[in-house]
């Protein structure tokens, strides 16, 4: 199964790329209220989704087709959610850039991904050193 | 800067969504990008942290790894099949070159603190957009629904400054 995540992974470059998900300039345009492409492209995105996993309910799917079990329960809340949510954002905002389109960038030469993937790699590291135990987040 | 073909909006967000279901349906995994940068750190540092099994590339976690490397192969699939030719660049489009500093090193620097702020928010929030917003909002997830908004008040919050400040 593993390695069948990389043409997934391919795909889904591709059309974060066809998406906007990659053009910088969009993000500012998001969040100045200018033009909201990527607000439509999660919306939207997020509406596709529900109607498909409403479906799978509703057939009481309950096994993928080469993994194990569907994963159909959600992330839990955190004290630390909704900080880190906001902390996020803002990085989102200033980086015009989130992890995964920073990764497609990089692939269309947009070269200032390679900053923010460092910094990606340096915050999550950094988080991973405050804490004193092993949790899953 | 490489000038990439741009769906509407909402044809995007189709094919996200579909993409999104049609890797839940093969993997049984759903959509998910941050925790890939944890299993980088799994890889390379010892820290209770990033012993967790989600961070370690074994049994049903070791999925992850893999995307991270498929997406730039996928940005460079779709700038190559893009009219525009492939051109490596540091720009970020007009409007972010016209608030963040020209110098290479300066922009870098920038882009590195929005990037930390990334990584230690996806950590303490428990996902990006990927897993909250899509993934998450697939799932009617409240949590995640709360953290979507979450990131937009910051991106608001963030931009306007930038935009007032420098603009």
């Amino acid at each position: 199964m593993n390695i069948a995540f990389l043409p997934l992974g391919i795909a889904f470059g591709v059309i974060l790329s066809r998406a906007g998900a990659t053009t910088y300039d969009f993000y500012a345009k998001l969040f100045l209220f200018q033009d909201l492409q990527l607000l439509w492209v999660i919306a939207v995105a997020g509406s596709v989704g529900a109607l498909g996993v409403a479906l799978l309910k509703r057939a009481k799917a309950k096994r993928a087709l080469f993994g194990g079990e569907l994963e159909l329960k959600g992330k839990p809340y955190t004290r630390t959610l909704v900080v880190g949510s906001l902390i996020f954002g803002v990085g989102w905002g200033v980086a015009g850039a989130c992890p995964g389109t920073a990764l497609a960038m990089l692939g269309e030469g947009k070269l200032g991904s390679l900053f923010t993937l460092a910094g990606i790699v340096l915050g999550t590291a950094l988080y991973g050193v405050a804490q004193r135990r092993v949790k899953a987040s | 800067m490489t000038d990439v073909i741009v769906w509407p909006g909402w044809v995007g967000g189709i094919a996200v969504g579909l993409y999104a279901l049609a890797q839940l349906l093969v993997s049984g995994q759903q959509l998910g990008v941050s925790s890939g940068f944890g299993s980088i750190c799994g890889a390379c540092l010892r820290l209770p942290f990033f012993r967790h099994e989600k961070f370690l590339e074994r049994g049903t976690s070791s999925w992850r790894l893999w995307f991270l490397v498929g997406l730039p192969l996928g940005g460079l699939i779709a700038a190559l099949t893009s009219p525009g030719a492939l051109t490596a660049s540091f720009s970020l489009g007009p409007m972010y070159d016209a608030v963040l500093p020209s110098a290479v090193w300066a922009k870098g620097l920038v882009l590195i603190v929005g990037g930390v702020l990334m990584g230690v928010g996806a950590r303490m929030a428990g996902g990006c957009t990927s897993g909250h917003a899509i993934a998450g909002m697939s799932l009617l997830n409240w949590p995640s629904i709360v953290a979507a908004a979450g990131f937009f008040v910051g991106g608001i919050a963030a931009v306007q400054v930038l935009f007032r400040v420098f603009g």
